[in-house]
């Protein structure tokens, strides 16, 4: 068994997705799907750094740089609205957040 | 000028005439006004009309009219022989009679109303007279539908009353009937030829280069077009309720020129149907059956109007049966004979119905003394409808007679002959009744008008005069053997004769003699006018009703049932995709989730 | 089997149990925990993947920040609530089965893939860097804004009426 190879890290990024969306679908809490969403994007960069890696190019390692600081802006901003939400409704639960229902 | 031009002028004067009152409405609406510029404009072209049959010309002058490859498939223009020369006057002078009579006859009508009717008038003066001068199948067809509307309108003149109005919608209807099989027949003759120009096929036909296959079905079908214009067997039933409308209309359109159209049309194409003899046999045979079967539904008919709408089917009958005998000149000649005194004998009734205000013979009598014009050209107008001599109606009357003897045609003769008989007997049963016999208290009818007597004098005379050139110069070539003129004579004296038994010197009870077996029978399916007009009714009510309940079942049933279908659906649908948006996002998530699968699948194992 | 491939498997082992203990633990401050565990996998993977620079901004950025504002929020609602945040799940086995059939999904196209060989390593850095104010220099910038719109939204958000 030699060093692994591409698809080591792809299916390891695939696997690392699948639980996440795995958690963005099952959790209740609106926070705990935050945490699936990180996953899912984790899983994301990953795929980016290998491909950069194994096809010696650049532009997957720019592309996760840019990734890495949009998640971050993107987990604040949830996380503020997720407090709105609270503050309004009480509640994080997202089986409760039903206001789009039609 | 030409024969042509001077024909093209009498085709344009009353067309100028309609064009002004229709697009001048102040002018329309002044009646009278209105009323002199139709007469002078058909003054003027009666006129032209006298130039032209003075003259003798003939010529054709065409104009290509719908372009195409290879040459223009119709043409329009006029064709001016003797037949259109003879037409033309009869019609540019029994119009400008009938429009000076009317002056006086309408003077109750208000300006407007008076106005639309020479509006109506003008328009039908061009169109008969288009007619007349068509050259070709295609023109004579559009002035065909021309005539009708303008009888259409004319009949429902008194729009407001609902017996004019259904008059003339069951005119219009039934004379479709048979504009639908000439139109078909005509299309169905260029089909087989590629023209509709009379010259060109008239030369076939001379040639023998007509396609003979199909031609019978062909001539039959344009028959048929006559057969509703001039109100034979069985689509007579529109011409009595015809009397709708006003009196004068009845003479102009429904007595001297209109109906004679198909006449005139089978005349004109006579070197067509002389190729299909048994198409010729039946319209002999219709004829014949058409006049005897309208003169018995005369006999017991009590509207004056009526009593003459009925002579006038079955003098149409005639003029058939000549034409269906090879007689065609001799049925022309009592076509032309018959619109003058027929004419004559309506402008009559009209003014006895002006000054009395009824139609109904029972309701008339005495009148001969208060109305001593009107009944004195009734009589002329009578006597020569009969035929006795030497007034104009017993040269055509025998001519057509000899003509359908000679024509070998022995049953229509027969016929004819006891039309000739009966005639005689309605004609002089409306006399006795109307203008001798006791008259009536109530009313204090007043003569003719000078503007309605002097169309009945010019009429009288008229009738008078041509029966008396025809005595000094001979009438026409069919004399028949030497027995047809004391036959013809005398059967009319036989009908004046039972009339007078019956109804002057009241030997013999009416009521009594229709009691008598087969009188009886008759007597009573005359009265019913043979069921005919309630078949009719009956299958137009059940056609129009049925195909209505059709179309309302299947709006109900099938477009409402689907338009409910569909919007009951629409709402369950929503209902059920409506639960879909339960407005949690992890719900979301999973149809993007299902839709990523989907594209997967595609992806993968689809599109490859 | 060489310790390129031993430390692979192994941190493939550490990423993907701390993953599931992310999406299947019931206690939140834990499962924030285990998300950290994680990222610091993710950024090991990146070393494996001779991309040191981003291990050190996933550690920065992730571990640091990240972790930091999620474990503010939870320790926020919960003192709001009054009692501490537990999450269950829903529905566990629909997501797993559709969880699972994305992956096969997946898999299908990694296999059907080709395998490149792997190119010798090399320090990328100073390419990055200079690739940042070359051509991507403008995103870069932007990037710049996008954050401080977040961070101004994010405020916007979660001040209280007042």
């Amino acid at each position: 068994m030699g060093a692994p190879g591409l698809h080591a890290y792809l299916v390891l990024a695939a696997l690392v997705f699948a639980i996440g969306l795995f958690g963005v679908l099952t959790r209740r809490n609106a926070i705990g799907i935050l945490l699936g969403i990180e996953l899912m994007l984790n899983a994301v960069n990953i795929n980016l750094v290998a491909f950069a890696r194994f096809n010696a190019d650049l532009v997957g390692l720019v592309f996760t740089l840019f990734t890495i600081p949009i998640t971050v802006a993107e987990v604040g901003v949830g996380l503020a609205i997720i407090i709105a939400i609270f503050r309004a409704r009480k509640t994080i639960e997202a089986d409760h957040l039903n206001l789009l229902r039609g | 000028m030409s024969a042509t031009d001077h024909a093209l002028h009498v085709l344009a004067l009353p067309f100028a005439a309609f064009v002004i009152l229709a697009v001048l409405p102040w002018l329309r609406r002044k009646g009278r006004a209105a009323g002199w510029l139709s007469i002078i404009a058909v003054a003027v072209a009666l006129y032209r009309a006298l130039t032209v049959w003075a003259g003798g010309g003939r010529g054709e002058a065409t104009w290509a009219w719908i372009p195409a490859d290879g040459g223009p498939i119709a043409t329009v223009g006029v064709l001016v022989d003797e037949l259109s020369a003879a037409m033309l006057v009869l019609v540019t002078l029994v119009s400008l009679l009938v429009q000076i009579y009317s002056l006086s006859y309408l003077d109750r009508e208000t300006p407007p109303a008076l106005g639309r009717y020479y509006t109506y008038q003008s328009l039908f003066a061009f169109s008969m007279l288009g007619l007349v001068l068509s050259p070709s199948f295609l023109q004579m067809f559009i002035f065909w539908e021309l005539v009708g509307l303008c009888s259409y309108l004319l009949i429902g003149y008194w729009y407001d009353r609902p017996s004019a109005a259904r008059a003339a919608v069951k005119a219009f209807w039934i004379t479709k009937l048979g504009d639908l099989g000439f139109v078909v027949g005509i299309v169905m003759l260029w089909a087989s030829t590629g023209t509709f120009e009379f010259g060109a096929l008239f030369r076939m036909a001379a040639e023998r280069t007509l396609p003979a296959a199909g031609l019978g079905l062909i001539m039959v079908l344009i028959y048929l077009g006559a057969v509703g214009k001039s109100a034979q067997f069985p689509l007579h039933v529109w011409l009595p309720d015809a009397m709708e409308g006003p009196t004068p209309v009845s003479a102009l359109i429904h007595a001297a020129t209109m109906v004679t159209a198909g006449v005139f049309m089978v005349t004109r194409a006579m070197p067509l149907f002389r190729l299909v003899p048994d198409v010729l046999a039946l319209i002999g045979w219709v004829g014949a059956f058409t006049a005897l079967l309208a003169a018995t539904m005369a006999c017991v008919e009590g509207d004056i109007k009526r009593v003459l709408a009925y002579s006038t089917v079955s003098q149409l009958g005639y003029m058939m049966a000549a034409a269906g005998a090879g007689a065609a000149d001799a049925g022309f000649f009592h076509l032309l004979t018959h619109g003058v005194f027929k004419a004559l004998l309506f402008l009559a009734a009209g003014a006895v119905i002006h000054a009395v205000g009824t139609n109904d013979i029972f309701r008339m009598g005495g009148l001969f003394r208060a109305l001593p014009q009107a009944g004195v050209v009734f009589i002329v107008g009578t006597l020569a409808l009969t035929g006795v001599p030497p007034l104009a109606g017993f040269f055509s009357k025998e001519a057509v007679l000899a003509g359908v003897w000679e024509g070998r045609m022995t049953g229509p003769f027969l016929m004819l002959a006891l039309t000739a008989f009966l005639t005689a007997f309605y004609m002089f049963r409306v006399i006795f009744i109307a203008f001798f016999g006791r008259a009536h208290a109530e009313s204090h009818p007043h003569d003719a008008p000078p503007l309605m007597a002097g169309p009945l004098w010019v009429l009288a005379g008229l009738t008078v005069a041509i029966g008396l050139r025809f005595v000094v110069a001979g009438a026409g070539e069919h004399h028949g053997p030497g027995w047809l003129a004391p036959l013809s004579i005398g059967l009319a004296l036989a009908g004046f004769l039972l009339a007078t038994a019956m109804y002057q010197r009241r030997l013999l009870e009416p009521a009594r003699l229709a009691a008598v077996f087969p009188l009886n029978v008759l007597d009573v399916m005359a009265r019913h006018r043979y069921g005919l007009d309630a078949l009719y009714a009956g299958l137009y009510r059940a056609l129009i009703l049925g195909f209505s309940r059709l179309i309302g079942w299947i709006d109900r049933y099938l477009v409402d049932g689907l338009v409910n279908f569909g919007s009951a659906w629409t709402l369950r649908a929503g209902d059920l995709l409506r639960r879909i948006q339960s407005g949690r996002a992890q719900d979301y998530v999973y149809g993007v989730a299902f839709g990523v699968l989907l594209l997967f699948v595609w992806a993968q194992w689809v599109r490859r | 089997m060489t310790a390129e491939a031993i430390g692979f498997w192994l941190v493939a082992a550490v990423l993907l149990a701390t993953s599931l203990a992310v999406v299947l633990t019931p206690n939140l401050f834990h499962a924030v925990l285990f998300l950290a565990a994680a990222l610091v996998s993710t950024g090991v993977v990146f070393l494996l993947l001779d991309a040191a620079f981003l291990f050190a901004v996933q550690l920065l950025l992730y571990a640091g920040g990240v972790i930091t504002i999620m474990v503010f929020a939870i320790m926020l609602t919960e003192q709001l609530v009054g009692e501490r945040l537990r999450q269950t799940s829903r529905w566990v086995i629909n997501g797993a089965i559709l969880a699972a059939a994305v992956f096969v999904g997946v898999l299908g196209f990694v296999v059907r893939s080709a395998r490149p060989a792997r190119p010798p390593a090399a320090d990328r850095t100073a390419d990055l860097a200079r690739a940042l104010v070359g051509p991507f220099a403008a995103p870069f910038e932007l990037l710049a804004v996008l954050l401080v719109a977040a961070l101004v939204g994010a405020i916007y958000f979660a001040r209280t009426e007042d």
